[in-house]
């Protein structure tokens, strides 16, 4: 605007001066003795011609360049709305791509570059660069200490000075199990959070409504309170301000809600679910029966800090590697000899904690790059093909443009021209980019991080954010540049003299060298990303139909959660006989039992073994195994077949002696050379070996979601009734292991049992059990290969588009080639050529330029392999089948595009060839 | 026959030669007669140099655009001496200091092709 009344200011001095300069000169004239009329036109013709000075006083203005923006903006569009059909390709082409790129930026955004909604998110650091979950040795951590205790948070918090607040959470992820005061309903499950005191305030965020808890409120023996995410008031409670205040009871314990969190606040990581109540530490041995805040020995709590203005991280961090050795030193009566020997090694780091936690960038972060590298391909074969539609239209305007330049357009001007049609048509793919990318970011979160009800899904939002924005904007254009620089150049490659002669005459083969070489890349492009899709998709078959080691079929799991029914330990096992009697009143379920953790379900827990007989294991040892808790006729129920000995059954009593059965792996890691059967082992150090009496071996079957390329790691599996005993006291312990949630329910052949008969047989037992999901096992099973199966589809898709695109461009050079031609053919044909020898002509060139492109984009298919690497399970990176069909997928349908023009342009009759312009 | 060539481009070499000098020539002239109007410089400017201005008056305006943006000259509207109203010009520091700098360039320039018309063939001998 400005802009425009200065121009219009500037216009109206120039007038004004004209006009007096012609007075002047005017007046002159008279007194040189000529007529009035006279005078003036003398005046005027001296000052020579007025268009042109303005032309160069405006040039002179130094905004020409506006100007011509907008002039040549109006002229591409014009340009553009003559060329429906062109335009229309260009821009739905171009939204593919750029959605593509797009949706995949606003997932590395989210979780790659996002800072949490916190104030100055750059002065928070985290203790540890690994994001490790949930329960440590307090006194002995690999490699760096990343989680610690209450005790150590403490002697951090009270003497590092660096920090103005070091605030603690717990690394777990717990549910709980909610319900309102005075109100019917049953409990609801929900997550939630154990944060220190000053957790609100180190992040420097204030309450939605009611307040937020202080440090005031993390003692013990404070009243119990917690604050509510503003999501879960918002959905569940339809921002009810009477909430604030209310008692709410959590896993059957009275708290007051003090406050509602603000909307943007999702805790402290990115993470699927999102808590919904945030507690005080210090109320944490009121919920749970064991608890952790004061085993000193339970490393389980992450630390976030605000440093102080003007203080360096690595003098803090010093500061704490210093302090963290004085408090192991002080717990040296507490610590086992491995830990003692270890103690040298053990050191801390900071990274940065503007971002929180960062587990789950580290878990997606390769996937992500690996999804953004596979659509910035699908975008440069976007690009190239563009590239190729341009040529072939800057073709078409030769003459135009040969004729501009004769009347005394300059080559600049005409770039400028071609660029801005390019550049407009990209912001316009961009624009329909963005609509592309917003649906396509909520397809795939949907895919990958399924939502359950009631509970907050992952705080990732599909809709533009400014960097998104910003994103999409800045690809548009440089897409926009790309692919217009090549006809622009071209535009200025032409002659004018050109204009005289029929250019479409001309056999000059200007530009067909860019255009076959677009060809080759996006050829190459494509097998490349062909290779990937392939991979990607053998994996996801390989992880899916690989043997588990139990039977998927006829099989259901339901979870349940005494824990947050408040039941006690000692009322477990007859709950369980319980549950057990009533599930197997369903008719058609043919075996019900119930474990810790059922396979593949997400959870494991595990624990060293100790074996007797044998040396104990030295301080580098591995003597880990997993370890599970079931209740009788479990292998009978999972299908994981007893291979030796026998599974664990009824008569497996709390009174009977303590056993175990053990999967192969343990049996061969463990018991290499001798018979386990009746031999002893332990899980609690030196002097528990003889705790377990091994009973039975169970063919290996896969628990872990992860690790899945490594052998499954030995296992063992203890009946539920049995309580373990400290060998120190001889005291049975107390251990969570015994609260079981997963039930597993066997079909009878044939028979289908309906979820709320499940849910029926659960009330039936007791209302206040929450259930909190039922689903196939092979639902489970499928439900960990998610991301693999997302990735593999994303890919396949991204890989199909690109073979489509680039058969497109192969159709178009083939198809303009053999439109170039048609006289030569003609000639041919007279000369007695067949139509044979025709199509051979066209398809040659053509397949010509597809070996090339192969040849190149072999060795990129190797470096995809590499690249991929550890990600494909059970595959050879370099797979030469793979390869093998990739190349026969594109030599295939690149041989189908070719073909097309080739036989339309053996048709024609030689005469008919001859006169052809 | 079509001419063959860019006239555009021809045409805008010779203006950006006349437009150096022209600039030059504002310069010196309002060095010489302090404030001074359009009209007046183009007359000063004529009389010296003969017939460079005579087609074209009108392309002294762009270089006193040029010049005033350059911050060699600045302008304001007043009175002439016959009454009419009309922008003067007048020479700033900036502009006083860019006349030094270019007179110099052009003394020396000038004083070099001068040195080389004056070499005969046997002075090289």
């Amino acid at each position: 605007m400005t802009s425009w009344a200065r121009r219009r200011q500037d216009e109206e001095r120039l007038r004004s001066e004209i006009e007096e300069h012609l007075a002047f000169q005017t007046a002159e004239n008279v007194r040189a003795g000529l007529s009035a009329d006279e005078a003036r036109r003398q005046a005027v013709l001296k000052f020579g011609a007025v268009e042109a000075m303005k032309e160069g006083y405006r040039d002179e203005r130094r905004l020409p360049f506006l100007e011509t923006l907008m002039q040549d903006t109006r002229y591409a569009l014009r340009r553009l709305r003559n060329a429906p059909a062109f335009t229309i390709t260009t821009v739905l082409t171009l939204a593919l791509g750029i959605g593509a790129t797009t949706s995949i930026f606003t997932l590395v955004y989210a979780i790659l570059l996002k800072s949490l909604a916190v104030a100055n998110p750059n002065e928070l650091y985290r203790l540890g660069k690994e994001a490790r979950c949930c329960y440590y040795s307090a006194y002995c951590q690999e490699k760096e200490f990343s989680l610690v205790s209450y005790d150590l948070y403490k002697h951090f918090r009270d003497n590092t000075k660096g920090f103005s607040e070091l605030a603690a959470f717990e690394a777990p992820s717990p549910d709980f199990g909610v319900r309102r005061s005075g109100s019917s309903e049953p409990a609801q499950s929900y997550p939630g959070e154990f944060v220190s005191g000053n957790y609100f305030t180190m992040f420097g965020i204030g309450a939605y409504a009611g307040r937020m808890f202080t440090a005031n409120d993390d003692r013990a023996g404070a009243p119990p309170v917690v604050v509510m995410s503003y999501r879960l008031w918002q959905q569940r409670y339809r921002s009810d301000p009477s909430v604030v205040g209310s008692i709410f009871y959590i896993d059957q314990k009275p708290f007051t809600i003090v406050g509602i969190a603000p909307p943007a606040f999702f805790g402290d990581r990115l993470r699927n679910y999102p808590p919904d109540f945030f507690f005080p530490l210090n109320t944490e041995p009121f919920v749970e029966a064991d608890a952790d805040l004061n085993k000193p020995d339970t490393a389980w709590l992450h630390l976030i800090g605000r440093i102080r203005p003007r203080t360096n991280a690595a003098a803090v961090e010093a500061e704490m590697r210093v302090e963290l050795k004085q408090w192991l030193r002080s717990h040296w009566g507490d610590m086992s000899a491995t830990d003692r020997v270890k103690f040298p090694e053990q050191t801390l780091f900071l990274a940065p904690g503007g971002a929180g936690i960062s587990d789950m960038r580290e878990q997606y972060e390769h996937w992500l790059h690996i999804l953004m590298m596979v659509s910035g391909f699908v975008l440069l074969i976007v690009c190239a093909n563009l590239a190729n539609l341009m040529l072939v239209r800057g073709m078409e305007h030769r003459r135009q443009t040969s004729l501009s330049m004769a009347l005394g357009a300059q080559a600049p001007r005409l770039v400028r021209q071609a660029l801005t049609e390019s550049i407009l048509l990209s912001v316009l793919g961009g624009m329909a980019g963005l609509a592309i990318a917003f649906a396509g970011t909520r397809v795939i979160l949907l895919f990958a991080f399924p939502k359950a009800g009631g509970v907050a899904g992952i705080p990732i939002d599909a809709s533009p954010s400014v960097p998104v924005l910003v994103f999409a904007f800045g690809v548009s254009l440089i897409t926009g540049l790309v692919f217009g620089i090549a006809p622009a150049w071209m535009a200025t490659r032409v002659d004018p003299i050109e204009a005289l002669r029929g250019v479409n005459r001309s056999t000059m083969p200007t530009g067909s060298l860019p255009r076959q070489a677009l060809v080759v890349f996006q050829a190459a492009l494509s097998l490349v990303l062909l290779s990937a899709s392939g991979l990607l998709t053998a994996t996801l078959y390989n992880l899916e139909n690989q043997n588990f080691g139990f039977d998927q079929d006829r099989r259901t799991v339901a979870m349940v959660s005494p824990r947050l029914a408040g039941y006690r330990p000692d009322q477990l096992t007859s709950l369980y006989r319980r549950i057990q009697d009533s599930f197997s009143s369903i008719p058609g379920v043919s075996a019900v039992a119930l474990c810790t953790y059922s396979p593949l379900s997400g959870n494991a827990w595990g624990s060293g073994v100790w074996i007797d007989g044998h040396p104990p294991p030295g301080p580098n040892a591995d003597n880990f195994a997993l370890r599970d808790r079931v209740t009788a006729g479990y292998f009978e129920a999972i299908g994981n077949p007893v291979v030796r000995g026998r599974g664990i059954s009824e008569q497996d009593t709390a009174a009977s002696r303590h056993v175990a059965v053990i999967n192969e792996a343990f049996a061969r890691k463990y018991f290499k050379d001798e018979d386990p059967i009746g031999k002893h082992f332990g899980r609690d150090g030196v002097g528990s070996e003889r705790e377990y009496e091994v009973v039975g071996i169970a063919k290996d079957a896969r628990y872990l979601t992860f690790d899945l390329e490594k052998p499954i790691p030995p296992s063992f599996f203890l009946p539920e009734p049995q309580q373990d005993l400290d060998p120190k006291t001889g005291l049975p312990e107390i251990d969570s292991s015994h609260f079981l949630s997963d039930v597993i329910i066997l079909n009878k052949p044939g028979a289908t049992v309906a979820e709320v008969r499940i849910r029926q047989a659960v009330a039936s037992v007791d209302p206040n059990l929450p259930v909190i999901w039922v689903h196939s096992l092979k639902e489970q099973v499928a439900g960990q290969f998610r991301q693999q199966r997302l990735i593999a589809h994303l890919t396949s898709f991204f890989g199909l588009l690109s073979l489509i695109l680039s058969c497109l461009g192969i159709y178009g050079v083939t198809a303009y080639n053999a439109g170039r031609r048609t006289s030569e053919i003609g000639v041919r044909m007279a000369l007695g050529a067949n139509r044979g020898q025709v199509v051979a002509l066209i398809v040659q060139g053509a397949f010509a330029l597809i070996i090339f492109g192969l040849l190149i984009g072999l060795p990129l298919t190797l470096a995809t392999g590499r690249f991929l690497g550890h990600q494909l399970y059970g595959m050879n990176p370099y797979d030469p089948a793979v390869t093998l069909a990739a190349v026969l997928a594109l030599a295939l349908c690149a041989l189908a595009a070719c073909l097309i023009p080739a036989l339309r342009a053996s048709w024609i009759s030689p005469s008919e060839a001859l006169r052809a312009e | 026959m079509l001419r063959v060539g860019n006239p555009i481009g021809d045409m805008k070499e010779k203006t950006d030669v006349l437009q150096g000098t022209l600039a030059l020539m504002v310069l010196k002239t309002l060095d010489v007669l302090g404030s001074l109007h359009g009209y007046g410089i183009a007359r000063r400017i004529e009389q010296i140099s003969g017939d460079l201005l005579t087609v074209n008056q009108g392309t002294l305006y762009p270089v006193l655009l040029k010049l005033e943006q350059e911050g060699s000259i600045a302008s304001e509207w007043g009175a002439s001496e016959n009454n009419r109203k009309a922008r003067f010009y007048r020479l700033t520091r900036d502009g006083r200091k860019q006349l030094r700098a270019e007179t110099r360039g052009w003394e020396q320039t000038a004083a070099i092709i001068g040195r080389f018309f004056a070499v005969k063939a046997e002075d090289l001998e």
